[in-house]
């Protein structure tokens, strides 16, 4: 709905939860740069230190996004700032009640926090989980597919959608839902780079053909949507997928990045495994069965997600916000294996 | 040139050479460290911790220059030290430093960032790749440097090659025990790899000057006369004159028996030493003699008999003495059963 008004002026002062991570990284130093007051939310220490060593205008607050008096601290002396909320758990390391406690129980102390300080915008960062999984391998997710939560992630991440958009309609905030899909780019975390390895050494296996299709996005792309929906006029009240231009097979996921690897001069195998289709559908099951526990097995829920086609379509994000995804697959995986190497690590 | 100068590290093995010569030349020096230093007239002791942000704030209070030599050095093997010391250590230093106004920071960091070089010699924009925990640490920290420097502050780098000089210890105690005793030296492989070392003395020089040039830079530095590590240690036994022999031990073979021994702590060896010590590693030092005016005086076999020289008239000593890692002999461990080889 571009015509709906000029865009607001991005705020001066930003609070950022997740500051320290893969995506965090990334915003706040985009952030850094072009604003006066930088305000994070960190796990440690160690991260805060890191994350202020970037720019002076970073102030990084170390504490649990779980934690009350943590969020006091986040907002304590800011006024009427953009809250990019990015804190958020994928693979917990103590079951799936941690998905609950810091996606949701999370959300809404940042929410409230949020509206007390008199934000002007409060941008969401959700995730595809709440859609779970296209019904076929040519549909694609738009902002009207209903929602289909995939297991304990999906839900935590569903529930945190409606506590935003609740905000929104009560008039606490002016709220914006971002969601991305599969993420990779600089600041990536180890198991992305384990990734890497396993790819250029032939051994990342494709459960079925890897006809299945993917849409993935850049963290680059992701903070210009993210900068976006801080802005555009037509954006409260309102949720976007933020992604690459166009989906993709699995199977040409992977073939990019071998291409990515080679083209940054790296020896890479030809090799590509492909399991029977049923394995990642047996890792689902068992995934399900454990998550049902209360229990959750990383590598069990990457495999049976690798089976299914999670495509979505970005028409509206492009029409309302100006999103315009500018980097694309190979060059995107290009730069994050130059940021690997550049920081040592062995892929 | 004087002025207020903190010395992070500056009760350790480099660090006490860097403050000595910051005082010789009119500084008002004040140390950061965990332990304190050998005392010294008009020279300020701030006990601290560089993971300590707090700490760190207060000591940069009224400081002009800051050196930055805190370090957790490959016998530390410790991965999680290395993260925290070197890497959120260098973070809080670079951040304490920008608030409190202090002009220049000089960054020790090492040339393990470099790994195995592709080809030598290495200069200052060689590719980096370094292979082991405290290499990749070493990394992440000049990492940090030049985001600070893109942020506007003013950080200059410095590798030194292996540091050498009276009162250098650590693993070099392990080679003095042994010459001392007449026993044979190894090598792993011919020795034929050119292996730079680079004096104390000669390093905190670097530093000195380093810390006077505004604006940032990053500088490699070692002796300008080096030979191979067979070439070195020849010299070395030569000068002691003990009978001790220098004898070659197959690189493969050896560098699984020092993986081994170290993994079960018979052995004081770190991936550092045994990746690195048969290869060749030497730097081209032209920039920092083109942009400091430095010139390294020392070279590889004075240094190392220097070294060698303190060890014997200290050896009585060492036994029961404290200081960091490289102001205290190695412990032996089974290597003393290489020792009684004939």
């Amino acid at each position: 709905m571009p015509g709906v008004g000029p865009d607001a002026a991005p705020s001066p002062v930003v609070v950022v939860t997740g500051g320290a991570g893969w995506l965090g990284q990334n915003l706040v130093r985009n952030l850094a740069r072009t604003r006066t007051r930088v305000r994070c939310l960190v796990r440690s220490g160690d991260e805060a230190a890191v994350l202020e060593n970037v720019a002076s205008s970073v102030e990084a607050v170390a504490g649990d996004v779980r934690d009350p008096a943590a969020a006091d601290r986040l907002f304590d002396g800011v006024s009427r700032p953009t809250v990019f909320h990015a804190a958020g758990v994928i693979h917990p390391e103590h079951g799936t009640r941690e998905f609950f406690d810091v996606n949701v129980g999370g959300t809404q102390l940042v929410l409230d926090r949020a509206r007390r300080a008199e934000t002007t915008r409060f941008v969401h960062v959700s995730s595809n989980s709440p859609f779970g999984a296209n019904p076929t391998r040519t549909d694609r997710f738009t902002e009207d597919s209903p929602y289909h939560p995939y297991l304990g992630y999906g839900q935590s991440k569903y529930e945190a959608e409606l506590l935003v958009q609740r905000s929104h309609d009560r008039g606490d905030l002016a709220t914006v839902i971002i969601r991305p899909p599969w993420f990779y780019g600089p600041y990536q975390p180890a198991r992305q780079t384990r990734f890497f390895a396993a790819v250029r050494r032939g051994r990342f296996p494709i459960p079925g053909p890897g006809t299945n299709r993917r849409s993935l996005v850049y963290t680059g792309n992701l903070v210009d949507g993210l900068l976006r929906a801080e802005v555009a006029a037509a954006a409260p009240g309102r949720a976007y997928w933020i992604a690459d231009a166009e989906p993709v097979e699995l199977r040409t996921v992977l073939a990019t990045v071998r291409s990515a690897l080679q083209a940054e001069g790296l020896s890479v195998s030809s090799r590509q495994p492909h399991l029977p289709a049923s394995a990642a559908a047996f890792a689902a099951t068992v995934d399900r069965l454990l998550q049902g526990q209360g229990r959750y097995v990383q590598a069990l829920h990457v495999l049976g997600e690798l089976r299914d086609t999670i495509a979505c379509d970005i028409t509206r994000a492009r029409a309302e916000l100006g999103y315009e995804p500018a980097i694309g697959l190979l060059e995107g995986m290009r730069t994050s294996i130059r940021w690997c190497r550049q920081h040592g690590a062995h892929l | 040139m004087s002025g207020r100068v903190l010395v992070t590290g500056g009760s350790g093995y480099f660090g006490s050479v860097l403050v000595d010569q910051a005082r010789d030349r009119g500084d008002q020096v004040r140390i950061f460290d965990l332990a304190p230093p050998t005392p010294r007239d008009g020279v300020e002791f701030v006990a601290g911790d560089v993971r300590d942000r707090d700490a760190l704030r207060a000591a940069c209070e009224g400081v002009d220059v800051v050196f930055h030599n805190v370090a957790q050095v490959p016998l530390a093997k410790d991965r999680s030290l290395f993260h925290s010391v070197n890497v959120v250590g260098t973070a809080n230093l670079l951040v304490a430093a920008r608030d409190a106004g202090v002009t220049k920071v000089v960054h020790t960091s090492s040339s393990a960032v470099f790994g195995i070089p592709a080809a030598n010699p290495v200069r200052e924009d060689s590719p980096r790749r370094p292979l082991e925990d405290y290499g990749r640490a070493k990394l992440e920290a000049e990492l940090l440097c030049e985001e600070a420097v893109a942020a506007g502050q003013d950080v200059t780098i410095i590798r030194p090659r292996t540091i050498m000089g009276h009162g250098r210890l650590g693993i070099m105690a392990v080679l003095f025990e042994f010459v001392a005793d007449g026993a044979p030296v190894f090598l792993l492989g011919s020795g034929a790899n050119r292996y730079q070392f680079v004096h104390a003395d000669d390093l905190a020089d670097a530093c000195l000057r380093a810390g006077t040039r505004p604006g940032p830079s990053v500088y490699d530095i070692g002796a300008a006369e080096f030979g191979t590590m067979r070439e070195t240690l020849q010299a070395l036994v030569e000068h002691a004159d003990t009978g001790s022999r220098v004898r070659s031990l197959p690189v493969a073979p050896a560098r699984v028996a020092m993986r081994g021994l170290a993994r079960l702590g018979l052995a004081p060896f770190a991936p550092y030493h045994w990746l690195l010590y048969s290869e060749s590693l030497w730097f081209d030092v032209r920039h920092a003699e083109e942009e400091l005016g430095w010139t390294p005086r020392h070279s590889n076999p004075a240094m190392l008999i220097e070294a060698y020289d303190w060890f014997l008239t200290h050896r009585a000593e060492l036994a029961d003495s404290g200081g960091s890692h490289h102001q205290s002999p190695a412990r032996l461990g089974l290597l003393r059963v290489l020792k009684r080889l004939p």
